[in-house]
């Protein structure tokens, strides 16, 4: 239901008439934006051991957040002439379909080395397991930071739209673990690809090898997918290609599987640890946080 | 469920997909140094593997597989190795640079997540702390996994 009220709020959101300026002014501001953070181009620099890649898409992302009317928006006023909220919301389809280049692009990679990626087949799909890793090392954080349900909804997965929507079915969205999962939804979506960007290249520091490296960076959005194996692949230039294929790869097979894993395995593993662990770490923490909650309630 | 598909909507969706290209075609060549003219051909079989995406995707409402992955789909069986199509498909999509796709997405990414601002600061600081964590672990989760597995088949 919800799915389909989305399409059709989309589909009115795209419509043109009566709204060509909206459309202008976005798409302005979109171009100057690209005009922009392609003069500056990928800057390159190392700090300490490590090589930081700063790619046009990072700018990018980084100015668009800036100029919206929450943030300078509110410090210089006409700024909010040219990006309302009424642009804010016709760039949420519009991320859906400017996406769609790049999914081409992806294919294009992945194609030519059909062979390799088949061969590695294996690891594709036991790596997707790799992303219950993040409950052990989250999970305890969560609660000895004194958080209580919400850590089960923050900590279930990388909490992109399936999680979003598994989670708000089981618990309701206003729900402790709802708060949780949104938490970690927004952090992402605001702050992910700023983050894997950066990640992406300090990651080769790890001695992990740059093909694990590539397959770990599909986790299910296509921009963190983008911001992570782009700024890896330009660390090491030599294995490119096969990076973005192993990526784009390891991004649609999460695309796939992610829903069922969080169902039958994430928030599974995530309640039997809160069960175990909640009684151990943060205890004190978390009476002091409920009760103070529960005081704000009254 | 009945499919999705609309003329009026597709059309729509063409226009969008028209101006990104534009965007494409001036940002790389600002920074990859690529003639736009050079690009046409390329960006125009882009565009239509978009809409094919699109198109599939909302013909068939009940499968739910993204246009993206559609569209990747297409495009990795037209360049695979053994196809007649590889050659000349690769021959003009390769004038349209990847990263150069990626700068007026990402524009309009940041310019989305504009009315999320406010929520996000209501939220606590924990929240942030605990979200970091979740992105590391699930980073460095699976791609200790795949190391060794790679390692075991001989591939690294």
């Amino acid at each position: 239901m919800e799915e389909k009220d989305q399409l059709s709020k989309n589909e009115k959101l795209l419509k043109t008439k009566g709204r060509m300026g909206t459309f202008l002014k976005l798409y302005l501001t979109v171009l100057a934006i690209v005009i922009i953070t392609e003069t500056i181009g990928t800057q390159t620099f190392s700090v300490g051991p490590g090589q930081v890649v700063l790619l046009p898409m990072l700018f990018a992302v980084v100015i668009a957040i800036l100029i919206t009317p929450n943030l300078l928006g509110k410090v210089f006023g006409f700024l909010k002439g040219i990006v309302s909220m009424e642009e804010v919301k016709l760039a949420s389809p519009m991320v859906m379909l400017s996406l769609l280049p790049l999914g081409v692009k992806y294919g294009t990679l992945v194609g030519p080395n059909i062979v390799q990626v088949v061969k590695a087949g294996p690891a594709f799909l036991l790596q997707e397991l790799g992303n219950l890793g993040t409950i052990f090392i989250a999970l305890p954080l969560a609660l000895w930071l004194g958080m209580g349900r919400e850590a089960v909804g923050a900590t279930a997965s990388i909490a992109r739209e399936p999680t979003l929507g598994v989670i708000g079915e089981r618990y309701g969205i206003s729900s402790p673990e709802g708060t949780g999962v949104l938490g970690t939804y927004l952090t992402g979506t605001v702050f992910g690809t700023i983050f894997f960007g950066l990640l992406g290249a300090l990651s080769v520091n790890t001695g992990l090898h740059p093909y694990a490296l590539a397959m770990a960076c599909g986790m299910g959005s296509g921009s963190m997918m983008t911001a992570a194996s782009g700024s890896l692949a330009e660390v090491v230039p030599e294995m490119k290609d096969t990076i973005l294929a192993y990526a784009a790869t390891s991004n649609m097979l999460t695309g796939v599987t992610g829903l069922y894993s969080v169902i039958f395995l994430g928030l599974p593993l995530v309640n039997f640890l809160y069960d175990k662990l909640s009684p151990h770490i943060g205890k004190k923490r978390r009476e002091k946080y409920e009760a103070e909650r529960g005081n704000n309630d009254e | 469920m009945m499919s999705n598909l609309s003329i009026e909507h597709s059309l729509n969706q063409l226009k969008v997909l028209i101006v990104v290209a534009i965007m494409i075609l001036i940002g790389q060549r600002i920074g990859y140094g690529i003639p736009i003219m050079d690009a046409i051909p390329g960006i125009i079989i882009v565009v239509a593997l978009a809409m094919f995406a699109l198109i599939i995707k909302e013909s068939f409402p009940n499968i739910k597989f993204p246009a993206f992955a559609y569209a990747s789909l297409a495009a990795l069986l037209l360049s695979m190795p053994f196809m007649p199509t590889s050659e000349w498909f690769l021959r003009y999509t390769n004038e349209v640079s990847f990263l150069g796709t990626t700068t007026p997405i990402l524009a309009f990414a940041g310019l989305s997540v504009g009315n999320k601002i406010q929520k996000l600061k209501n939220l606590s600081w924990k929240v942030f702390i605990v979200a970091i964590a979740v992105f590391i672990g699930t980073f460095f989760g699976s791609a200790i996994v795949s190391h060794i597995i790679l390692k075991l088949q001989g591939i690294i």
